[in-house]
């Protein structure tokens, strides 16, 4: 017995397009967003009020996708979560793990096929007719961007609902979760690691000068490992986080208080 | 330019900016009204000269028609160089070429306003796990709609300011920062993203021995350069390998 109907789904999609980016921050992305899809339907997928807490806290984590193309992810997550609350035994981390892997896929492939070639084909377009102040150009643009994106988006996000309720039950089925949950675990982590290379920047300004000789600090670094620090930062954060158990608040303040320090002293530079 | 024209303007300019969601998020706002092209025939409607708003909007446009915002790494913002390149133009009766001449330096002021903004933001994000922790959780579900407000202070003023008072005032706005201060702000939110990923390695892994799979990840993007799509494929066949062997098929 389904507990969304037709009209819940199509809720959660105009709120994943309209706030995606509402709240889009340098800690989480996209995270608040998700949140508040959730929000809007938990009352109808649990009636146990720690459920309910239990249930926006997952999507608390990370998320950063293409919003647009990305639009399959919210779809397929809520369809899992739609399975979880009807009483399958999905595990936290496979719905976790689940949008950590498909999240950097669907931004490289949202970036490079909308940001990258539909909008700019358009736009070229939109130029050619608006030539001498012409209204066809940017009248072409609207149209045809609402006309394309608008479906593109919903299709995305309703069959992402149905994939996730199908896949849900394929897993279920075999009796695979176990094996298929540690898999899932082991891609999220390396996505992960991916990702902190690709998101996280920190290159240092100190350098050894004596006369005509200059040892750059970021030189050596860097010939020992790329992006050796973003990688340092990444670990401390989970040290203090997961090892001294230090709340999220903390390590934030702490990390502000290094960018302070370090970009005052020259120790990390832009 | 009159006081309500401008407030129009800089209110299409906030919602037409990347975080400005009320126009159907991106959809309606950012990649449509915010680019050049459509923004240079809005803001000509306003100021009742649509042929010259689309000719001075397009010039910007081609400027910026390949710009692509991959994550977090933007390199021009089209938002100020629209909604106050264009109006500033169309009042001076300048040239297209002047529009695109002072659009550089404000698509630069833009950058700084999306990384002030989503370093900002992670204060609504403390305050959503706040809420949801003490079971408000219609608030915690409403945070994406008050942290427009960062995103409306940091366009809306700065565009008004510059439509109302006029040409001049643009060199003092891009002066308004301390390098400084907007030194700190990218060292900031260059490290940001850290914390986050560390929470997300807390909930992910299940023992320590397990980081080697993140270091494997790591490697392939800053040794190798991989591209995200052919990482997660690689990240699919590793996994494959480890299901294999801990079900015992490999000696099948």
């Amino acid at each position: 017995m389904a507990k969304l109907d037709k009209k819940d789904i199509r809720k959660c999609y105009r709120n994943w397009i309209t706030f995606s980016l509402g709240c889009q921050n340098m800690e989480r992305m996209m995270a608040p967003a998700f949140v508040r899809m959730f929000g809007l339907v938990v009352d109808k997928l649990y009636d146990d009020e720690e459920e309910k807490k239990r249930c926006l806290q997952r999507h608390t984590q990370f998320f950063n996708t293409e919003e647009a193309m990305g639009a399959i992810i919210p779809g397929v997550i809520l369809g899992m979560e739609e399975k979880r609350a009807e009483g399958e035994d999905i595990p936290d981390e496979l719905i976790q793990s689940t949008k950590t892997a498909l999240m950097g896929p669907f931004a490289g492939i949202g970036d490079s096929l909308i940001g990258g070639t539909f909008r700019p084909i358009l736009c070229s377009i939109a130029m050619g007719l608006a030539a001498g102040g012409n209204l066809a150009g940017p009248l072409f643009y609207c149209v045809l961007w609402l006309g394309v994106m608008i479906p593109l988006t919903w299709i995305l996000f309703s069959r992402g609902y149905k994939l996730g309720i199908n896949a849900t039950d394929m897993v279920f089925a075999g009796g695979r979760k176990d094996a298929i949950t540690r898999g899932a675990n082991l891609i999220g982590l390396m996505v992960v690691g991916a990702i902190t290379a690709q998101y996280v920047t920190a290159n240092t300004g100190w350098a050894y000068v004596s006369g005509d000789m200059t040892i750059s600090l970021q030189g050596i670094l860097d010939s020992i490992l790329p992006c050796l620090l973003p990688l340092l930062l990444t670990l401390l954060a989970w040290y203090l986080l997961d090892k001294k158990s230090m709340k999220i608040g903390k390590v934030f303040l702490i990390f502000i208080v290094i960018a302070v320090v370090a970009s005052l002293t020259g120790l990390l530079v832009i | 330019m009159t006081i309500f024209q401008a407030i129009l303007i800089a209110l299409l300019g906030y919602l037409g900016s990347i975080y400005g969601t009320f126009l159907f998020g991106t959809v309606g706002g950012w990649n449509m009204i915010g680019r050049p092209i459509v923004a240079g025939a809005v803001i000509g409607l306003i100021l009742g000269d649509v042929k010259n708003g689309i000719i001075i909007g397009a010039a910007i446009q081609a400027l910026y028609v390949g710009l692509v915002t991959p994550g977090m790494s933007v390199p021009g913002d089209v938002n100020f160089a629209s909604y106050i390149g264009i109006p500033l133009a169309l009042v001076s009766g300048a040239s297209a070429e002047y529009a695109v001449a002072i659009s550089v330096p404000l698509s630069l002021l833009g950058v700084a306003a999306i990384y002030s903004v989503a370093t900002f933001n992670a204060v609504f994000v403390h305050q959503q796990e706040k809420w949801i922790a003490e079971g408000k959780l219609k608030q915690a579900a409403r945070i994406p709609i008050y942290s427009n407000i960062s995103e409306f202070v940091v366009r809306f003023i700065p565009i008004f300011a510059a439509c109302y008072f006029g040409a001049e005032f643009v060199p003092n706005l891009i002066a308004l920062i301390p390098e400084s201060l907007a030194d700190i702000f990218q060292v900031l939110g260059g490290i940001l993203p850290a914390v986050g990923f560390g929470l997300l390695i807390k909930y992910t892994l299940k023992e320590n021995r397990q980081l080697l799979y993140l270091l494997v990840g790591f490697l392939m993007i800053a040794v190798l350069n991989m591209p995200i799509i052919a990482v997660t494929i690689m990240a699919l066949f590793i996994a494959f390998i480890d299901y294999q062997i801990t079900s015992g098929r490999v000696g099948e």
